[in-house]
């Protein structure tokens, strides 16, 4: 009896080893079995790139977004084998006097950091400032030399190299004469301070938003009403004769119950993580003939009106696959990939280790590990608009100076299911509503 | 869309009490279609359609009416509050320029 006890216990070590070999392999990224993938986006959500009539390249993205090209800077897409911008010792110029009132201006400039959205400095002007780096308001109290906050802002990676504080001269974000300007304001800023007159100034005692009442009333959040409008999309014929409804019988709010909790998740039959909107986009015109891309009304539309059938349903996705695991493993090395002229990865903003739940600017940053996803697609108040989480990461690419992505991408795709991990358990409620 | 029109949303606290002042969130699916001019400033001539009455009434007395006079936007929202002295039926009336004439009603319950 002792005997076999023991050779139990022999053999439940051998199979804990065995266990934690094969995850520590599924931990690596593995990119070989990443199926290409042809957008069924939109034009203006396929991060498509187009040649002006003076010959310049620009970037086609959404009405109203920028469109400067990126395209010197590492993005996330898998095929994208670049290096981070290499690690720089920098010297201060010669002959370069240091102007601490133009200084002041390249720190608020918004069309270069602007240093504020992580930084405060004093004066009332200063708005929205955020806390995501130190506050610099007594900085030259430290008597720093000139040459190490020069070296701090041309790439503070030098002393610090897991910083999120991006390599502005390294990418020339900042010429070297304009962050000798930089040092020699930074320089001015001495204490005592003056008493603070509006607490919102300061990031950290600034009131935090308190949301925008129920998402799901419909005279509050009007993308209820959006959705209830796709239930004649739902019933509708397409060109091949067939309607949603024909197969899903019960009505969407039947039909689709607790479909959506399981989303984003492998399918088979396209060999790539799908999202409810990724799967719509290839499912409806393949079924009723009615074309759905990612990005366009009907898709959004459509999404939410799926998802809001399995709300108050805690999410419940399946990662137990071989291939979910490695999607998985994917997803997580890129939240924790550093890409565009900031040199910037998911993790430097959506962590709570790092800016998670501080102001960026006057944003406040989400906490990927609270989960972020369960809410989405999402009604903007401040754009009148509705957004998935596909549209608000590649808003995301924005300030961090990466060309974006397809919405239906693979690599958006499985970043999306590393972020839904971390809402298992937690309710659904879409749609959400958002500045 | 069109189907749709004239759906009303009204909205209550989920509990009231007697001589409660209720605050009343309603919306009603309506196009609201603008009028248009043109660069003269002159109206050009369409059906336009819009609602330019709500009335809402408790216990069969009015308590509220609004006269919006111009397309305020698509699915107008209206929010109001009214002293909830007894038990009964709230309910909202909509009139729109082509006399078409929408209605939500909830019954007001104590707890």
């Amino acid at each position: 009896m002792m005997l076999a006890r023991s050779t139990l216990v022999r053999w439940s070590c051998a199979l804990t080893l065995v266990a934690g070999c094969a995850t520590a392999a599924t931990d690596t990224p593995d990119y070989s079995s990443v199926p290409a993938w042809t957008s069924r986006a939109i034009p203006e959500a396929q991060g498509a790139m187009r040649t002006t009539a003076d010959g310049k390249r620009e970037a086609v993205r959404y009405k109203g977004w920028t469109t400067r090209d990126f395209g010197a800077f590492r993005t996330y897409a898998y095929a994208d084998t670049r290096p981070e911008p290499p690690v720089q010792r920098a010297v201060m110029p010669n002959g370069v006097t240091g102007d601490a009132k133009k200084g002041r201006a390249l720190f608020l400039a918004r069309a270069k950091g602007p240093c504020t959205g992580c930084h405060l400095i004093p004066g009332d002007d200063v708005w929205p400032a955020g806390s995501v780096g130190p506050d610099l308001s007594t900085i030259a109290d430290r008597k720093l030399s000139d040459a190490y906050v020069y070296q701090q802002i041309y790439d503070a990676r030098v002393v610090f190299p897991n910083t999120s504080m991006p390599p502005w001269g390294v990418t020339g974000a900042f010429t070297p004469e304009e962050i000798v300007h930089l040092v020699a304001f930074l320089q001015t800023l001495k204490g005592p301070l003056p008493p603070e007159k509006d607490p919102d100034r300061n990031p950290v005692t600034r009131t935090k938003p308190v949301g925008f009442g129920d998402n799901l009333d419909p005279t509050n959040n009007p993308a209820v009403l959006m959705a209830e409008a796709a239930e004649a999309v739902w019933a509708a014929k397409g060109p091949t004769g067939k309607a949603c409804a024909d197969c899903h019988e019960g009505g969407p709010a039947n039909a689709m119950k607790g479909v959506a909790a399981r989303f984003p998740k492998f399918v088979p039959a396209y060999r790539r993580v799908m999202s409810i909107e990724d799967f719509l986009a290839v499912h409806a015109p393949e079924r009723t003939g009615t074309q759905m891309p990612a990005q366009s009304t009907t898709n959004l539309a459509m999404s939410i009106l799926v998802k809001m059938a399995s709300n108050g349903m805690p999410v419940g996705i399946d990662t137990s696959s071989q291939e979910a695991r490695a999607a998985l493993a994917r997803g997580k090395a890129t939240f924790y990939r550093r890409v565009g002229e900031r040199n910037h990865a998911c993790a430097d903003c959506h962590t709570p280790e790092t800016g998670a739940n501080k102001f960026l600017g006057g944003r406040l940053l989400g906490d990927a590990k609270a989960g972020l996803t369960r809410h989405f697609p999402v009604w903007r108040t401040d754009r009148t608009e509705v957004w998935d989480i596909r549209k608000r990461m590649q808003w995301c690419m924005i300030p961090l100076g990466a060309n974006m992505l397809a919405a239906d991408a693979i690599e958006y795709a499985e970043l999306e299911l590393y972020l839904t991990a971390f809402d298992v358990g937690k309710p659904m409620s879409v749609p959400g509503i958002r500045h | 869309m069109a189907s749709d029109i004239g759906k009303v949303r009204l909205r209550i606290p989920s509990s009231i009490k007697s001589d409660d002042v209720v605050k009343v969130r309603i919306l009603v699916i309506h196009p609201m279609e603008r009028i248009e001019r043109d660069k003269q400033g002159k109206i050009i001539e369409r059906n336009y359609n819009y609602i330019d009455k709500v009335l809402v009434t408790y216990l069969g007395k009015t308590v509220a009416s609004f006269d919006t006079t111009q397309n305020v936007s698509e699915n107008p929202f209206f929010a109001f509050a009214f002293r909830a002295t007894d038990p009964g039926q709230l309910k909202v009336t909509f009139t729109d320029t082509t006399a078409g004439k929408y209605e939500g009603t909830t019954d007001i319950k104590f707890s």
